[in-house]
Formats: C-alpha cells, sequence, structure tokens
C-alpha cells in the first residue's frame, strides 16, 4: 500500500517537474539569449552564457535605437486606460444587470456574453471601416476603443456573477446607512467585489500588453514613427531589420515585454486564484 | 415622539400566473412613542415583509405607513429616519468597525469631531471600545452584533427596526444579547419595533406583542395579557412552552352543571365540570363541539395536590417522561388527546404508567371549533 502512494507521489512530482522544465526552458533560453552576442546566439545556443561574455548593450539598443522605450510608454498607456476602463464600465453593466430586473436586461447579459465568442477575426473588417469612418484609425483612442470594447464581455460575464453571489444585506444595510444607489454601489458593493476586478484587471492586462492583431490592423498605417504598441513594434523589429536581423536585441526586446506580465502575475497571483474561485463558486 | 402608525397595509408579491401571493393581508397596527413592539410568528407569517415595508426596503402594496404622521410610503429609506439590524449583522467586511459604524454618519455630513463623539459613546454603551479598529472578520456573533447595534444606535434614529437579530448566535449569547436589547430600549427610550419567530424573546422583550400568521394579524397585547388571554387557538398555542393544550369534546349539561365531555369512544373520556366562569361563556354552546384548552402548568398530578377533584379529572397514561431539571413535562396520553402537563421534578413518573391528573380551571380556556377564536 506504501510503496504503491509512494510510486504514484514520485509519478506526480515527475509530471510536474516535467511541465516545469517545458516551460520553463524556453523563457530561460530567450532570457540568457538576451546577454548573448548574435555570434553565440547562433554558436553556442545552448550554453547559458556563450564565449563572447556577457551583452547588457543587447537592451539599450532594444530600449533606444529601437525606440522599445518610447513604445513602451505608448503600450503602457494603452493597456492601463483600457483595463480603468473595462472595470468602470465592466463593473457598472455587470451590477446593473445583475441586480435590476428589466424585460431586456436577460438580452442585454446575452448580447455581452455573445462578444466572448465572437473571434477578432470575423469582425475586423467593419471595426476597420467604422473607426476609418470615425477618424480614430491609427490613433491610440481608436485601439484602446476597441480593446474596451472587446474586454467588456469577459469583464461583465466575471463581475455579474460575482455581483449575484454578494448577499443583498450588504445593498440593503447601505441604504439604511442613508446611502443613494450610486453610493451604495461605489461605496460598498464595489469594494466587496475586489477579488472579481483584480481577476478582471489581471486577465485583461496580460490580454493587451501581448494583443497583437488588432494593434496590427488598426495602427499599421500610420508610418513608421506613428502609434504603435509593443508587440508591433517587436513584430516589427523581427521584420524588417535592413541588412541582418540583430538576435541579441531582439531577445532583449522580448524580456522588456514579457517582464511586466511576469511582475504582475507574480505579485497577484494570490488574488486572481482567489477571484477565480470565488467567482467558480458564487456565480 | 415617534409614534408609527399602520393602515390597510397590503403586500402582494406579483406571480406569473394567478393574483400573486398576498405576503401581507390588510393589516392595522399603531405603535406608540417609545414602545417596544415585537412582531412574533413562525415563517411566512409577514413580520420581516411587514418590517422591510416600514424600513423601505420592499414596496407598499396597498395602504399607508405613517412615522409621526408623516406618510412615509414614498419616501426613501435614509430619509426616513430608521435604522435597521440585521439577522446576518450585515457589517461592512472593507471597513473596520469604527468605519462601520460611522459610515451612515459620515454620508449624513456629521462632523469629524461629532461622528468621533457619538461612535464613542456608542461602543461605550455596547462595550466594544477594544475592537474599534478591527474588520468584521475577527469578530466573533456576539461581537458583530453589538457592533450592528452600535452602527444603528449611532444615528439617534426616530424608529429602530431589528429583523431576527439574534437568530444567528448560540443559545447563551442569544440570552445575553437578549437582555442588552431590552436595556438599550430602557436607556434610549426610542420605538422599537422587533421582529422574531421566538416565542420566548417575544416574552421577554416586548412591551406589546403582535402575533401574526398567514399575513394577517392574529392579536396585538401585552405579553402577560397574550399569555393569559389569547384571543384565538393559534395565539394559545404560539405563545407559551410547552404550548396550550386542546382537547375537543362536547359541552353537556349534567346534574344542573355545565360539563366538558372529551370527544372519542375510548375508556375514560376526560369529564371536566365548568366553574361558573367557564359556564357563563360556554352557555351558547351546550351541546355543540367545542374545543378545551388548559396550560400545561394547570394540569396537576395526584402526587402534588394530594386527590383532584373527581369532577375535574382525566385517567391517563403516561407516554414520555422529560425532566427539565426544575420541572418535568408530561406527556399525557387521554385515549384520543395527547396533552402535556408541566410538573415538579420531584414527582416521578415511567412511561405507560397509568395516572389521575386534575385541572385548574382559572385560565382554561374554551374555543369555537369552527373560528378558532376564543369565546368571551
Amino acid at each position: 500500500m506504501r510503496a504503491i502512494a509512494r510510486i504514484r507521489r514520485a509519478t506526480i512530482h515527475a509530471v510536474l517537474v516535467g511541465y516545469l522544465v517545458w516551460v520553463v526552458v524556453p523563457m530561460a533560453w530567450v532570457a540568457a539569449s538576451s546577454l548573448k552576442s548574435d555570434r553565440d546566439i547562433a554558436h553556442e545556443p545552448l550554453t547559458p552564457w556563450g564565449t563572447e561574455g556577457l551583452h547588457p548593450e543587447n537592451f539599450a539598443r532594444a530600449w533606444n535605437q529601437a525606440r522599445l522605450g518610447e513604445y513602451f510608454a505608448q503600450s503602457v498607456v494603452v493597456t492601463a486606460v483600457s483595463v480603468i476602463g473595462i472595470l468602470l464600465l465592466g463593473s457598472m453593466a455587470a451590477y446593473a444587470l445583475s441586480r435590476f430586473f428589466h424585460p431586456l436586461g436577460r438580452m442585454a447579459y446575452w448580447l455581452f456574453l455573445a462578444g466572448l465568442m465572437i473571434p477578432a477575426q470575423l469582425s475586423i473588417i467593419p471595426l476597420f471601416f467604422e473607426l476609418r469612418a470615425l477618424g480614430l484609425l491609427n490613433s491610440l483612442p481608436g485601439l484602446i476603443l476597441v480593446y474596451v470594447a472587446n474586454g467588456l464581455p469577459f469583464a461583465v460575464f466575471i463581475l455579474a456573477g460575482f455581483f449575484r453571489g454578494l448577499p443583498r444585506m450588504f445593498y440593503e444595510a447601505a441604504i439604511i446607512d442613508g446611502c443613494s444607489e450610486a453610493a451604495a454601489f461605489w461605496r460598498v458593493i464595489l469594494p466587496l467585489a475586489r477579488p472579481g476586478l483584480v481577476t478582471v484587471a489581471i486577465f485583461q492586462f496580460i490580454g493587451i500588453w501581448k494583443e497583437y492583431f488588432y494593434a496590427f490592423m488598426l495602427l499599421s498605417g500610420g508610418g513608421a514613427e506613428g502609434a504603435r504598441t509593443l508587440p508591433l513594434a517587436l513584430a516589427n523589429l523581427a521584420v524588417t531589420s535592413q541588412y541582418r536581423t540583430d538576435y541579441g536585441m531582439l531577445f532583449a526586446g522580448l524580456v522588456i515585454v514579457a517582464l511586466p506580465i511576469l511582475l504582475v502575475y507574480v505579485l497577484l497571483q494570490k488574488h486572481l486564484i482567489k477571484g477565480i474561485t470565488a467567482g467558480a463558486l458564487k456565480g | 415622539m415617534a409614534q408609527v402608525v399602520i393602515e390597510n397595509l397590503v403586500k402582494v408579491y406579483p406571480e406569473k400566473k394567478g393574483p400573486g401571493v398576498r405576503a401581507v393581508n390588510d393589516i392595522d397596527l399603531t405603535i406608540e412613542d417609545r414602545e417596544f413592539m415585537v412582531l412574533v410568528g413562525p415563517s411566512g407569517c409577514g413580520k420581516s415583509t411587514t418590517l422591510r415595508m416600514i424600513a423601505g426596503l420592499e414596496e407598499i402594496s396597498a395602504g399607508t405607513i405613517r412615522i409621526d404622521g408623516r406618510v412615509i410610503n414614498d419616501v426613501l429609506p435614509k430619509d426616513r429616519d430608521i435604522a435597521m439590524v440585521f439577522q446576518n449583522y450585515a457589517l461592512y467586511p472593507h471597513m473596520t468597525v469604527y468605519e462601520n459604524m460611522a459610515f451612515g454618519l459620515k454620508l449624513r455630513k456629521f462632523s469629524k469631531a461629532d461622528i468621533d463623539q457619538r461612535v464613542k459613546d456608542a461602543a461605550g454603551i455596547l462595550g466594544i471600545e477594544s475592537l474599534l479598529d478591527r474588520r468584521p472578520k475577527a469578530l466573533s456573533g456576539g461581537q458583530r452584533q453589538r457592533v450592528a447595534v452600535g452602527r444603528a444606535i449611532v444615528r439617534k434614529p426616530k424608529v429602530f427596526l431589528f429583523d431576527e437579530p439574534l437568530s444567528n448566535l448560540d443559545a447563551k449569547m442569544r440570552v445575553t444579547m437578549r437582555t442588552e436589547i431590552a436595556k438599550l430600549h430602557a436607556r434610549l427610550a426610542t420605538t422599537m419595533i422587533y421582529v422574531t419567530h421566538d416565542q420566548v424573546e417575544a416574552m421577554t422583550m416586548g412591551d406589546r406583542i403582535c402575533v401574526m400568521k398567514d399575513g394577517n394579524i392574529m392579536q396585538v397585547a401585552a405579553p402577560l395579557e397574550l399569555y393569559n388571554r389569547p384571543a384565538n387557538m393559534f395565539v394559545a398555542g404560539f405563545i407559551g412552552s410547552p404550548p396550550m393544550n386542546f382537547l375537543r369534546g362536547t359541552l353537556r349539561t349534567s346534574g344542573g352543571r355545565l360539563e366538558f365531555v372529551e370527544n372519542g369512544s375510548h375508556a375514560h373520556p376526560v369529564h371536566i365540570a365548568l366553574d361558573e366562569e367557564l359556564a357563563r361563556r360556554g352557555a351558547a354552546y351546550v351541546d355543540k363541539p367545542i374545543v378545551f384548552g388548559i396550560r400545561p402548568e394547570d394540569v396537576i398530578d395526584t402526587v402534588a395536590a394530594g386527590d383532584v377533584d373527581p369532577s375535574r379529572c382525566a385517567h391517563v397514561r403516561v407516554e414520555v417522561s422529560e425532566p427539565m431539571g426544575h420541572e418535568t413535562y408530561l406527556y399525557l396520553d387521554t385515549g384520543a388527546h395527547s396533552f402535556v402537563a408541566r410538573v415538579r421534578s420531584s414527582d416521578r413518573f415511567q412511561g405507560g404508567e397509568s395516572l389521575r391528573v386534575g385541572f385548574r380551571l382559572e385560565h382554561a380556556h374554551l374555543f369555537d371549533p369552527q373560528t378558532e377564536t376564543a369565546i368571551a
């Protein structure tokens, strides 16, 4: 019995270690390569550090020469504004849909959910023309608008479940304490939904930070100097290097793009798990 | 002054088909200034719905509610000058105890110093000064309930509403909080309306008690009045523990006296010769079916009373004997009815034992079996 249990455990651990290696090795390889010279990347791909020493200037080149620094700032703005917009509108919509009964409310909810099922590629052509008509093509506000609209279904889905799971008595206590409907929402209900908000924020942050398709379709017309997000800039870097590909710089750029996601995930993963399970249990 | 007047109050919950569910059915009730009124009844009787209509958490389907003469049907809860304590406390988990209590005052734009004064005063009254910096999660049930009460009293409202505030506490804490709320009422001298399903809470706390059933008011009276003179079989059976015993039978004349004879064809039907008062009340029911009601403490065993009056006794069998410590409940069987006697714990009985019991008639009642109302 005991031996079987031990074998079982060992097997599980072996599988987990295998998975860890599978996930971590490519990341470590990218990180290591970002500090190598191009020659080392080509000739010593498997040694953690090459024969020509460390090349931290890869990062400087990516940041300045390839202007990732500039695009980094733009990406931060796009992502931050989009996530805030999604949380703001999503929470209000979800609250209204979960809290007040209206004959059209149910329909609106399903409409939001339908948004989850339609792939971006399907709607990109009408979206493109719409934005062009609005004069929002090749502009960050236009892209933000698309990101917010695109993120709302997920936010409404998660948060509506959350609000539905909150006991009504909190709302009632707030109303009797002297809150207006709005104050009850902002001061009592929303703080209680924090785990849900964090979940939505993390998912949307990751999604938008690395989003390529919309950015490529909606920002590419503005010329090399135009509005651009990091994934777009990075892809551009890979494709349009003039005579040869600067692999060291490319890997440094990859690290620059991936680092914030890793950081956010490590810092907030506790909330993430809490948010997902809370939504699951109460939704 | 904060008198609450309820007139023709109706609450109908709409159904998809049919006329809807009438949760509160055209009730009238006046709660006097500074009165502690308890609404009591089984679940689904409409007591909570009534309270929530007073609070403004439920829309009023018909009728009016007045606080201090002002009709509040369409007044927002925050402008009704009421405070409410919920069964599950409803403390805001993201605020400290202090913030929980200060929240209502902050919304009403009290000055910081004022808020501080009031919160500290209330905390002092409730003995929760040391908890002010804690979050609700770090409190016990009793402490949470204290904070919930504190949140209500800092506002100094005209009317306090309590919705089964002690139901979630353990038995011991319930007794403690019961007396504390009663003390609080004496101290604050404010109108309080208290909903409970527990008749002990109702009896011990209320100045008056309003007993409800199926959306109707069964009786409104002071606790002892309710106990001694129940208006109907429902109240008689609801108030008191164990509840009043009911024997179904007929009134007969026998030897010039009016006598209650139990229904049934068993060997020893209960015969009870009525006293003058009961005979006067029952005069119109001679040879008609009637319900005889008697409280367990008015059933006396032969050990306690020596011999009992043979014209007012019953031959019964002991089914179960439940020792409570200071007294014992005897579950008795006449052959047609089961009923309970409350006897001294020094008088010991065995299940299955045969026994003669007598009846003290000073607090006995007669009820009409059709309408179930008391015959006065």
